[in-house]
């Protein structure tokens, strides 16, 4: 379904390789995903797994003060050009959604995260794209830790902390029940392999309802 | 607040290619995987070395050292920190974790998997979990290569449980320990079921691996070994291609002579790899001819193959125009000039021990590493059974002595496979107090 969307909305940049056709490959079971306490940009408490259950999601850690184009940046573009393909499918848009979750509460307030979401917040078409943080570190770090996302103060060489952050850009993929089956890194976030494991998820789960 | 600026797809294509370009240019010691975070780029602070243990000296345990390079430091050039895992299972290779947070570490003999917190304290490593089933739960023996991916690493070993050969597979854990599927190395259609390096290349979604030999012969005495004619024809003589993505073997290339470290050329607008042969001692390259295949070429001799100088480790530098390779045999460390990697040139060597084996460089290249020991019954005998980690200089000319360890006299075992280490990160968050961890249900 997805295919044939695609020739008239294309906009993925292209691979320098043939990827494997979806459903030609396994997605393996690497962990269940983590669970924990999130705010959704109305400052409503959640549980990430009601968030998550039932649908095929795409997690990204993020924070909005970062200014690496090729960190944070790059998983909001990813997605985002997902979502423009995905928006010609209403079918398969209504079975995939998009989760961008700080890593830093003390900053990234629900409003910090509404304004930085804008639209994509509040879409009525395509799928949905929830934008969270956490109440607070307290919260946050199970997450992280479950997870296995990264993140490291930069210190000086005294020791003392230098106010930046560095972290291994991460995003999960998210099956409807609950199990990360890919875990994607700057070096392999090309929005045509995210497509193709969302495809193969999908097919995957016509084939359970068979 | 800045708002994160939406990409159209070609600027997102752009963002994407200077990202690879930005992890495989930015690389230090370059048997990283190109996944690997925190990538040091300045001066680095610490050296791992993962030990094998010698029976009679010290514990005689296998261990991971930790040895202080910052110049700066008081302790510079000295062993600040051991952690012995309590036996000797002829400690190899081992490999960071995505994050960089842990180094797998794995024995050749008794197939253990260690796995060393470096994050909490990294001049104080923690061992916090072994695994010891690994031939058990998928017949491979020999834990050799540890290369992460994504929240995973693959672990490539040398042989199995059935005959002691070099047919083998790979395994790939989730980085918490946990199995998540083996792959048998292929066998048929030229392809020989030995195994080795792995290498990815994430912008072709490839994959090499090499092939070295089973433990019959890696864990039988060099001397024997090279007078059994019979034993001497099973070293691998392949490399194989693969959709990185699937984990599926696409090609089976010849490459005679136990091709061994693979190593990518970190330079964003090249598309190939090395790897040296030791058997037959020669440069290989593997890149795309012009229909787009990959192919395996002999590009370069290292020293005389008639001495059999046995070439074992590679170092390649993050411009992809140099080559390091250490001969074990006759001690040398050569220098290849690899700006037309289609014709390699050796342009400096110099004898550095007696026997040396690893080689790792800082991500600037000025400062070169290097260990002695290949296998415990591969290692010479005697007075040339040197065994220690040799800091240099390189200036672009001459490696120049920097400090030494000798890992005899400090009682610590024989010198292998080394690492490199920061200080200056420091885990967000790690004296939060946190909400007990739940998993989805």
């Amino acid at each position: 379904m997805l295919a044939a969307a695609a020739g008239a909305h294309d906009v993925l940049p292209p691979l320098e390789f043939e990827p494997p056709a979806p459903g030609s490959y396994r997605l393996d079971h690497i962990m269940p995903a983590p669970d924990g306490t999130v705010l959704d940009v109305r400052n409503r408490r959640a549980r990430l797994s009601a968030l998550t259950a039932g649908r095929i999601t795409l997690l990204s850690f993020v924070y909005t003060h970062c200014s690496d184009e090729t960190g944070c940046p790059l998983a909001y573009g990813v997605m985002d050009a997902l979502r423009g393909r995905l928006v010609h499918d209403p079918a398969a848009a209504a079975r995939v959604q998009f989760i961008s979750l700080s890593f830093d509460p003390q900053r990234d307030t629900p409003e910090a995260m509404k304004l930085y979401g804008g639209d994509r917040a509040a879409a009525r078409q395509g799928p949905r794209w929830h934008f969270l943080t956490t109440p607070s570190p307290r919260e946050l770090k199970p997450l992280l830790d479950g997870f296995g996302q990264d993140l490291s103060l930069v210190l000086d060489e005294e020791g003392r902390p230098t106010g930046n952050l560095s972290h291994v850009l991460k995003v999960f993929l998210i099956d409807p029940k609950s199990e990360v089956r890919e875990i994607y890194s700057t070096s392999y976030l090309q929005p045509r392999m995210v497509l193709n494991d969302i495809q193969t998820l999908l097919l995957e789960e016509g084939s359970a309802a068979h | 607040m800045k708002l994160t600026r939406l990409l159209s797809p070609a600027a997102l294509l752009l963002a994407w290619l200077s990202v690879t370009a930005c992890f495989q240019a930015a690389a230090d010691e370059t048997c990283n995987s190109p996944y690997i975070a925190s990538l040091i780029k300045g001066q680095e602070d610490l050296v791992y070395v993962w030990t094998l243990g010698e029976p009679g000296l010290g514990d005689g345990s296998d261990k991971l050292v930790t040895i202080d390079v910052n110049p700066k430091s008081a302790t510079y050039g000295k062993v600040i920190h051991t952690v012995s895992v309590g036996r000797r299972g002829e400690a190899h290779h081992m490999g960071f974790t995505d994050d960089r947070r842990y180094l797998w570490a794995g024995g050749l003999d008794d197939s253990n998997i260690y796995v060393f917190d470096v994050a909490a304290d990294p001049a104080k490593p923690r061992l916090v979990r072994t695994i010891s089933d690994l031939p058990a739960k998928t017949g491979f023996v020999g834990p050799h290569t540890f290369y992460a991916i994504p929240g995973r690493m693959v672990v490539g070993a040398l042989s199995n449980t059935k005959d002691g050969s070099g047919v083998t597979g790979m395994t790939v854990f989730s980085n918490q320990g946990k199995l998540i599927r083996s792959v048998p190395m292929p066998v048929g259609g030229g392809g020989d079921g030995y195994g080795y390096d792995i290498g990815i290349n994430p912008r072709k979604n490839v994959m090499l691996t090499s092939s070295f030999t089973g433990k019959t012969n890696y864990m039988t005495d060099l001397g024997k070994l090279v007078k059994d004619e019979a034993a001497m024809k099973k070293f691998g003589n392949t490399m194989v291609v693969w959709d990185a993505k699937s984990l599926k073997p696409k090609k089976v290339l010849a490459v005679p002579g136990s091709p061994l470290e693979i190593r990518w050329s970190l330079n964003p607008k090249d598309n190939w790899a090395v790897v040296a042969t030791a058997l037959t001692s020669k440069i290989w390259l593997i890149k795309q001819d012009a229909k787009g295949a990959w192919q395996a070429m002999e590009v370069a001799t290292i020293g005389d193959p008639a001495k059999i100088p046995l070439p074992v480790d590679i170092s390649i530098t993050h411009d992809g125009k140099g080559l390091w390779v250490n001969t074990f045999m006759d001690g040398k460390t050569h220098y290849f000039d690899l700006s037309d990697p289609e014709h390699p040139k050796q342009t400096y060597e110099k004898v550095t021990g007696k026997q040396v084996n690893m080689i790792s460089q800082s991500w600037d290249g000025k400062r070169v590493y290097i260990t002695s020991s290949l296998l415990a019954n591969w290692d010479k005998k005697g007075e040339d059974n040197e065994q220690f980690l040799r800091a240099f200089n390189w200036d672009g000319k001459e490696l120049t002595p920097a400090f030494e360890v000798d890992f005899i006299k400090e009682k610590l075992g024989r010198a292998h496979h080394m690492k490199l280490g920061t200080r200056h990160l420091k885990s967000a968050y790690a004296d939060e107090p946190v909400e007990r961890v739940a998993r989805m249900q």
